[in-house]
């Protein structure tokens, strides 16, 4: 018996003795970050979404609630608000943050005078402390004495209330997201670009490529597994873009009038802590949670499409 | 020098009895302590949470004070968290069912671990202390009491009152006499108009819960926002309509700015919009004494605030925050006996003499001492000490901060969403977050 | 002027012309807060309140804002030493738990492996707010609060790391590792003496990423291990901050002493980025 369940599980490791060693290997290297993983984190989300189905306020002891949290978000338009806001922001900041960051790595590689200078500077709002950023920003965004609206007032655009108009809120939110993520963008970029080997270029170029013809054909191509990172680890980050909606309108009204700057990130956390009902901001975790993977699944899926793997492995 | 000492403590005894309401026994200088400190009966370990770094000094140095005179060989483990996380990490802690067994709340917040029945009565332990817990100013301590018997569930630590503060040269080139404690809403009104120009705005006393327009609504005899105990939404009330409107007068003329041209919505933009020299008057707590006097580059003062014509009277919002204990703390007794301490003329002359925020114990020679450490700059300190005399209690609590301290103020002197509106909607979400 | 010709032959005058208009616009962007907050840092108290943001100082008291710090925060050095200790420690931890877990992934069969690889990428997806406080009982039961323990090694495994590293693996000619494994390396072998070395800027780019963001670290420690022993640098400055006192010239000194070591890793590993070593044999 025993013996037949462990040459069943040996079967499933691979049919020959070089599979079989190979699949071990393999178990083996990945175990410590894996068991890690899940024991430090496995555990707390898997408690996490258990209380998405408890009434639990933190303090009394927490009570069965079945799927009511759920049936809550159907009636609450500030769940509505914060899951159209979260896909709003994503819409806003991936693309943006991906061709911008792409394009300032693409100058950054060229082999131009004081490139290491600039690359620095680019680099400096990753370190830059989010409080300095979010006071120097909403000082950017401010209606009178701001520098934006200055540039818009020919537009007629010179009144816009960025921080507080609940039509307006989500664009400073998204330009400081951006902003922020550019550097760590750039720095994946620029990793990637060494990747691409030079041989392609000068092949290309024999072959009478121009610039242009160059990046489509081959910088790009090479660079898919790169996008494909910048691109998965974007929407991961945006759909739960926090912070910068808790310093860009702390200073105003937390969240935003009626909650226009609230995402579903920032809902759960409002509703867990401020609201001490920790099954709903459970529940509203749960959500968000289920909304990325099937985002991510997507993506994944459709990688064949259009990320290149120099090794067939993948 | 001596005269003039005695006669101001003279003034401020006088003062705490009416502003108590209270009778406080006639002190004599060195005469018996308001609070007296007591002996531990038995040393242990605590955990004390605080929130602010300059707090934590000086409670550190009280700490040690009572380790070393009243409970040999006891340990406090003082715990500082960061101000803008302090409640989060609370209810973090309070999950696990670990809560510090001595921890600093302010007002609003009391009421959600009272109500989970988180903290200690310390009812009993005033009561075997025998301290008489009406001779602190009801602002101060009435929100901390909690039950049918109305115990005292926390030793009050210092108290904040409002008053105008006005930048004294724009007084002067706008040829105005300075403001003294008898003017009118209509006074208030005709400098702000007055003091008005292309460049500077006449005042701005909207922003905030604690520093802003409830206080305008006190003043016509409506407790802003909520009702104590936490019954009814009072926005939509003729009182409260009646200083909205007031203040919304005034930002309809142009004398006072919107939220987004101060670039946000807490006391503390005001403060620095109007140190700029961008506005001439301004709400502001006692707490910020000690950062005007730092940083303020031209002349000032502080005054009370106006009063209302019809009712006569200025109110200021008074707040204390509060020692409270943990429930199921494991050295229940000992943490009361640091709170008595701590609470005590001996634990608050360490504030008193820190010249930042003024305690909380009735005596009037710490009350003095407070007023004295700021040094011989001249300021109207006393105002503050006034502002007690009226004053107007915290009635309102977390869930609902959000909504009346930045959001309907937003809506109203930023977005120019009509006040009748803006309260209606406010109340309608207050109502909601009511109990029951 | 014969060797700045010959370095500069792959970018014409009118692109370089253009690169450095486009990247100068978007410089700007990019350092206007940090200067306000190198500015601020040596802001006297009456230049704090200025309306609107005033960019450099009248009257600079550098050397008084950084007494003023250390009279503040006495312990601002232990707080930066532990953070100090957290980066290292993670980031160690991370390259070793990591670059092993990607190879797995990236290069080996085994049953599970796209359903576990997904469910440790599902891990990233989880924002860390909705899990603070299972996470605090977790380490409570483990009795790692307030500890180093607690502090460094739950943040030694990463999704995020996983990922990256397995990506850049993904993009090494496999052929090179085979060439190994025929001279009869084992597994290990290959991934220190091959797969390693070729991944030099995607293990900067994993440096910079995971250090700056142990550095920055903040709702983590502060809920594990806040205590005067144990606390980061994020946590000492935020400190600062009163609840009604803003004295933003000690914060932002604070947050620029904390700037610096980062901003030295960043000088330190960008030559890793640097193009055109392997890539341009008209170069050298």
């Amino acid at each position: 018996m025993v013996a037949s369940v462990f040459s069943s599980a040996l079967k499933l490791l691979g049919t020959t003795p070089l599979s079989r060693r190979k699949a071990m290997w393999g178990m083996a290297l990945v175990a410590p970050n894996v068991l890690g993983l899940m024991f430090f984190f496995g555990i707390p989300v898997l408690i996490a979404f258990w209380t998405a189905f408890q009434d639990w306020n933190g303090i009394k002891p927490a009570q069965y609630a079945g799927f009511e949290k759920f049936e809550l978000m159907q009636d609450d338009p500030y769940f509505e608000t914060s899951l159209k806001n979260t896909i709003v922001l994503t819409l806003y900041t991936v693309p943006a943050g991906t061709v911008l960051a792409l394009g300032a790595a693409v100058l950054l590689n060229q082999p131009l005078r004081g490139r290491s200078f600039f690359r620095t500077l680019y680099f400096l709002p990753v370190v830059t402390s989010t409080v300095a950023a979010s006071v120097v920003w909403t000082w950017i965004f401010q209606p009178r004495y701001g520098i934006v609206n200055s540039w818009l007032e020919p537009l007629g655009y010179g009144e816009t209330k960025w921080l507080t108009d609940p039509d307006y809120i989500l664009v400073p939110i998204a330009a400081v997201a951006i902003w922020q993520r550019l550097g760590f963008n750039i720095v994946l970029f620029l990793a990637g670009l060494q990747a691409v080997p030079s041989i392609l270029h000068e092949a290309a170029t024999i072959d009478g490529a121009n610039r242009w013809q160059r990046f489509l054909h081959v910088t790009l191509p090479m660079l898919s597994p790169t996008t494909f990172l910048v691109v998965v680890l974007g929407i991961i980050s945006s759909f739960q873009i926090f912070d910068q909606i808790y310093v860009m309108t702390s200073r105003y009204v937390p969240g935003g009038v009626r909650h226009s700057a609230s995402t579903l990130a920032y809902y759960l956390y409002e509703r867990a802590f401020t609201g001490s009902d920790f099954g709903y901001g459970s529940a509203i975790a749960l959500v968000l949670f289920g909304l990325i993977l099937l985002v991510t699944v997507i993506q994944l899926s459709l990688q064949r499409f259009w990320v290149y793997y120099e090794s067939n492995e993948g | 020098m001596l005269k003039g000492r005695n006669l101001v403590l003279l003034l401020v005894a006088v003062l705490m009895v009416s502003s108590f309401n209270h009778a406080v026994p006639t002190q004599a200088q060195d005469s018996e302590p308001a609070i007296k400190a007591l002996p531990c009966k038995e040393p242990g370990t605590l955990t004390m949470w605080v929130w602010d770094e300059n707090w934590a000094k000086v409670i550190g140095d009280s700490i040690e004070a009572w380790k070393e005179t009243y409970c040999p060989g006891a340990e406090v483990d003082l715990q500082v968290q960061p101000w803008d996380q302090y409640w989060d990490l609370l209810k973090t802690n309070a999950a696990g069912g670990e809560l510090p067994d001595v921890f600093n709340v302010s007002q609003d917040r009391f009421f959600f671990y009272a109500d989970n029945d988180a903290l200690l009565d310390l009812q009993p332990y005033w009561d075997e202390y025998g301290v008489d817990t009406s001779l602190w100013g009801a602002g101060t301590v009435d929100p901390y009491r909690w039950g049918e018997n109305n115990d005292l569930y926390a030793g009050p630590v210092n108290w904040d009152t409002i008053a105008i503060y006005y930048n004294k040269d724009m007084f002067d080139a706008a040829g105005l006499e300075y403001p003294t404690a008898d003017w009118t809403w209509d006074d208030f009104a005709a400098d702000a108009a007055a003091l008005t120009t292309d460049d500077v705005y006449g005042a701005l006393t909207y922003l905030e819960y604690q520093a802003g327009y409830p206080n305008w609504i006190a003043a016509t005899g409506t407790t802003p926002v909520v009702e104590a105990g936490r019954t009814s939404c009072t926005l939509s009330d003729e009182g409260s309509l009646e200083a909205l409107n007031f203040l919304y007068g005034l930002f309809e003329q142009g004398y006072m700015p919107d939220v987004t041209t101060v670039g946000g919505t807490s006391a503390d933009d005001a403060f620095a919009f109007w140190s700029s020299g961008k506005v001439a008057m301004i709400t502001g707590g006692s707490w910020k004494l000690p950062d005007a006097i730092a940083q303020v580059p031209f002349n000032w003062d502080v005054v009370q605030l106006p009063k209302n014509p019809e009712t006569g009277r200025s109110r200021s919002i008074v707040h204390s925050v509060g020692y409270v204990a943990a429930a199921n703390s494991d050295n229940a007794d000992l943490a009361a006996n640091l709170i008595l301490y701590l609470v005590s003329d001996e634990g608050q002359r360490f504030f008193a003499e820190a010249g930042g925020v003024a305690p909380a114990s009735p005596s009037p020679e710490l009350q003095q001492m407070w007023i004295d450490s700021f040094g011989g700059e001249g300021k109207n300190i006393q105002a503050f000490v006034d502002a007690l005399e009226d004053s107007q209690g915290v009635t309102v609590f977390d869930e609902i901060w959000d909504a009346m301290n930045s959001e309907m103020v937003t809506q109203i002197f930023d977005l120019g969403i009509p006040v009748e509106e803006a309260a209606a909607a406010t109340c309608e979400f207050i109502d909601s977050q009511l109990p029951q | 002027m014969l060797r700045r010709n010959q370095s500069y032959q792959r970018v014409g005058i009118p692109t370089a012309l253009l690169s450095y208009i486009i990247l100068g616009a978007g410089a700007v962007i990019m350092v206007m807060p940090f200067i306000w907050m190198a500015s601020t840092a040596c802001k006297p108290p009456i230049e704090l309140n200025k309306i609107p943001v005033k960019w450099l100082p009248d009257n600079p008291v550098c050397g008084d804002n950084l007494d003023l710090l250390y009279d503040n925060s006495p312990r601002f050095n232990r707080y930066l030493l532990n953070s100090a200790l957290l980066t290292i420690g993670r980031t160690l931890g991370q390259l070793v738990t990591c670059s092993l877990a990607a190879y797995g992934f990236a290069r080996y069969r085994f049953p599970g492996r796209n359903i576990i690889f997904a469910l440790c990428l599902a891990l990233l997806m989880v924002p860390f707010q909705a899990i603070l406080i299972p996470e605090w009982m977790l380490l409570k039961r483990l009795n790692w609060l307030n500890t180093f323990q607690g502090l460094i090694i739950p943040g030694t495994f990463s999704a995020f790391a996983l990922f990256l590293l397995r990506q850049a693996f993904m993009q090494i000619p496999i052929e090179i590792e085979e060439a190994a494994v025929i001279d009869g390396a084992n597994p290990l072998q290959v991934l220190w003496n091959v797969t390693l070395p070729l991944s030099g800027p995607a293990l900067a780019a994993f440096a910079v990423i995971t250090v700056q963001a142990a550095w920055n670290e903040f709702l983590y420690p502060l809920a594990i291990a806040n205590t005067p022993d144990t606390r980061v640098v994020t946590i000492g400055i935020s400190l600062l901050q009163g609840e009604r006192r803003t004295p933003w010239n000690i914060i932002m000194m604070g947050s620029l002493l904390a700037t610096l070591p980062m901003l030295m890793m960043f000088l330190l590993l960008q030559r890793y980025f640097i193009a055109g070593i392997s890539a341009s044999g008209v170069k050298r």
